[in-house]
């Protein structure tokens, strides 16, 4: 659903992600894992059609990025760390245009909208405007617009910041959910906890480079610590263990 | 998928939204704002119709200098819509936030293109169009042209806007796909430079000095002749002129018609290609994070230090002078402010007033006021740009100065500080030489200088205040700023400030001039009125800033 080749996006001598190759399959949640700086949202920007990369190759639903824009990006949805909504529309008027934007129309899309806010819990919204919203309901809001058009692939950056622990777990089962029905799921994340949970196999990105990818199992296998939490797994691969000293001295 | 105005619906919808939503005092605010509006739109219109009813009675002569006018007056919006459309593509086009949104959707380019493209000429040229609409409804009215005139200048309108435009928003696509990374600071510093470069240009095409060889010219149509630059002809403002002026005649000129049109027409068709093959290009290369390049400026700490301050107060002041000087794209518009006030001043140099026989005695010292006034737009305009915006600017980073145990009193006193000494300095400056290069009145001259003292005063202190009162803090650039209701009422409400700067001071000092030109002494009752103006405005000035 979400095949990547040799991707390559530099900035002037700074090479932000080096020669990244990666797939999602249908029905995967698939979670990328780096430290900050490591070229996670680079990646998932360029699979959004926001940056153009210097070199590789992005497929979404069999549609090459550069070559077919439009069909690739109709097949997608994207969550960004920083999405913007319009502050003056209402929930629902939100919605209905961004499903114009997708070619989604006529006369079920009133149900449509109305069913996507009663999934993410915003149906006694739909009337009020958005900049009166906290950062957890634009963040629910968000991701029923990337919902609504039916997605074969979705990416996803940060999808827990600022969500309450009840708006975490909706997320999580609504992931699941889609995942269940043939969405492919590309996720980065810092709360390793959410990628243990949900994962079926994780990328861990440093430097730009893809330094190791498995499920759960096959990453604690790989850090030579086979009951491991996925926190130290990721310390261990990442060169971040000078923190764990800090916490010990702390 | 919907055609491309669907992309338009958000702010139209949002605009609904707002109105719907006001908050108390806006509609009062709005008729308000709205009365002024149209004070200036109905005084445009007088005085475009009286202009043209003076020439009126000069028959032959009449007619060029109404054709020269109208010429002229495309020639100054035409540079203006220009570098407006570059400022506001880098906008549109680049740097909006919903961008990121509408990019990640299957909007095809062509689509995203016509929507940003009307947008922008819809926001480079609302204050041209605002500004032409009653000087043309004037000079129709005083020509008493058939409505076949009205129908023209709309029709010429269009394309007279969408050339230029077309013209900016192309250079803004060639600079964001030159530069390697985000540098729309850079990129606006150029285009200073390059703006500055197109007025001097222009200066070189009216050439003003041949305006005052007309009595040695042999005939009227020499005279208008040599007042043509070879490529004026050739230029939209030129066919926009001629072909209202046809019009004006009861006539209609198909040619320059025609040019406006097909030329309009293909800057769209050839930007639209290149937008198609250059724009995703610029768009992923103008998100890429800039390096970070500054100076420490540690100079300003030692000149704070040196400040009988408290420490709120020069902290803020160092704070405000730093974040101004590293932000180019702040400080390259004074540049071609700079480069503006030499052309201004550079018009006085070049006039040999002696050798017009009716720009002397009362009527050249008279001129001060045009320059007192030219004075106050000059600071207007800054103000509205650099202090207005001085609020908003804190943007996402205002809570600090909120949080921190400093009053608003404070916060103010900075940004007002900030704003006063340079643009008092500009158009102090601006004044004193463009006088001094006129040989204005000595007493007349004292009184310009002393004017701009609390002009300055009166219009920065209400850009601060009006600036905080309409901030702005989501905007993406401080044009963005000094274009919103606030910087526009501030526009309308230092206009008026302007206008009755110049009655208050130019009624008593027209008295002034008139009894030293009798050679009589002055009544009581002259002194008494000439000394109430001047401290009616001083007052005044002092109350609004």
């Amino acid at each position: 659903m979400i095949a990547l080749q040799r991707l390559v996006k530099r900035y002037g001598r700074f090479t932000a992600v080096d020669d990244v190759s990666l797939e999602v399959a249908a029905g995967e949640i698939h979670g990328f894992l780096g430290p900050n700086g490591a070229g996670k949202t680079t990646t998932l920007r360029m699979i959004a059609g926001l940056l153009m990369p210097d070199a590789g190759t992005i497929v979404v639903n069999g549609h090459d990025l550069a070559k077919a824009p439009e069909a690739a990006k109709a097949s997608l949805g994207f969550i960004p760390d920083r999405p913007f909504i319009y502050e003056k529309l209402t929930a629902g008027e939100f919605l209905r245009f961004h499903a114009g934007l997708y070619g989604v129309d006529g006369n079920g899309i009133g149900a449509r909208v109305g069913e996507m806010l009663e999934l993410f819990e915003l149906a006694r919204w739909e009337h009020e405007l958005v900049e009166s919203f906290s950062h957890g309901m634009k963040q629910r809001l968000v991701m029923s617009a990337a919902f609504l058009h039916r997605p074969q692939a979705v990416v996803v950056d940060e999808p827990m910041v600022g969500l309450d622990p009840r708006g975490a777990r909706l997320i999580k089962n609504v992931f699941r959910r889609m995942a269940s029905h043939g969405v492919a799921i590309l996720m980065s994340t810092h709360t390793l906890e959410v990628a243990q949970d949900m994962c079926d196999r994780i990328s861990i990105i440093l430097k730009g480079k893809i330094i190791a990818r498995g499920t759960v199992d096959e990453l604690r296998a790989l850090a030579g610590g086979a009951d491991q939490h996925l926190t130290e797994v990721f310390l261990k691969l990442t060169g971040g263990g000078g923190l764990q000293e800090i916490d010990e001295i702390v | 998928m919907q055609a491309f105005p669907y992309l338009l619906v958000p702010h139209i919808l949002s605009s609904r939204n707002r109105a719907r939503r006001r908050q108390r005092g806006d509609l009062l605010r709005a008729w308000l704002f709205g009365g002024v509006g149209v004070m200036v739109f109905v005084s445009l219109l007088v005085g475009a119709y009286w202009l043209t009813w003076q020439v009126n009675d000069y028959a032959e002569l009449g007619d060029y200098l109404l054709r020269l006018g109208l010429s002229w007056l495309f020639l100054t919006f035409l540079s203006f819509l220009a570098f407006s459309g570059v400022v506001t593509a880098l906008s549109t086009f680049f740097l909006a936030e919903d961008l990121r949104l509408l990019l990640t959707a299957p909007v095809a380019t062509r689509r995203l293109f016509h929507a940003r493209f009307l947008r922008t000429v819809a926001q480079s040229s609302w204050m041209v169009v605002m500004f032409l609409a009653p000087v043309l409804v004037g000079v129709g009215l005083a020509r008493c042209a058939g409505p076949m005139f009205y129908a023209t200048a709309l029709a010429t309108l269009v394309p007279f806007v969408v050339i230029p435009v077309a013209a900016g928003t192309a250079a803004t696509l060639l600079l964001v796909n030159i530069f390697p990374a985000r540098r729309a600071r850079d990129i606006l510093m150029l285009m200073g430079l390059l703006f500055a470069a197109t007025i001097v240009m222009l200066l070189r095409f009216i050439r003003p000095e041949q305006l005052l060889r007309v009595e040695s010219l042999p005939d009227v149509t020499d005279f208008f002749t040599a007042l043509q630059s070879p490529i004026t002809p050739l230029l939209p403002s030129f066919w926009a002129g001629e072909t209202l002026f046809a019009s004006l005649q009861g006539g209609r000129d198909l040619l320059h018609a025609g040019a406006l049109w097909t030329t309009a027409a293909m800057s769209v068709v050839l930007l639209r290609a290149a937008n198609e093959r250059w724009y995703f290009a610029g768009f992923s290369r103008s998100q890429e994070a800039p390096k970070a390049r500054f100076t420490a400026l540690r100079v300003l700490d030692r000149i704070g230090r040196a400040l009988p301050l408290g420490v709120v107060r020069r902290n803020l002041l160092i704070k405000d002078l730093k974040i101004f000087l590293r932000d180019v794209s702040q400080w390259s518009q004074l540049l071609l402010l700079l480069a503006l006030v030499l052309v201004y001043l550079y018009n006085f140099r070049v006039l040999d007033l002696e050798r017009i026989p009716y720009m002397s005695g009362v009527i050249k010292n008279a001129y001060a006021f045009v320059n007192l006034g030219m004075a106050g737009f000059v600071m207007a305009t800054v103000a509205v740009r650099f202090v207005f915006p001085g609020v908003s600017a804190e943007g996402r980073s205002f809570w600090i100065i909120r949080t921190a145990p400093i009053s608003l009193r404070d916060f103010l006193w900075s940004k007002f500080w900030t704003g006063l000494v340079p643009v008092f300095v500009l158009t102090e400056g601006l004044t004193v030489v463009a006088n001094e290069f006129l040989g204005i009145d000595p007493f007349l001259k004292a009184v310009a200088a002393a004017a701009i003292v609390f002009m300055s005063v009166a219009l920065v202190g209400l850009a601060t205040s009006l600036g905080a009162r309409y901030p702005k803090f989501e905007a993406d650039n401080p044009s963005q700023v000094a274009g919103s209701y606030g910087g526009v009422a501030f526009m309308i409400v230092a206009v008026a400030f302007i206008i009755v700067t110049i009655v208050l001071l130019g009624w008593p000092s027209s008295i002034y001039l008139m009894q030293q030109l009798r050679r009589s002494p002055f009544s009581v009752a002259q002194q008494m009125f000439i000394g109430g103006c001047f401290a009616t405005f001083a007052v005044g000035s002092l109350a609004t800033g």
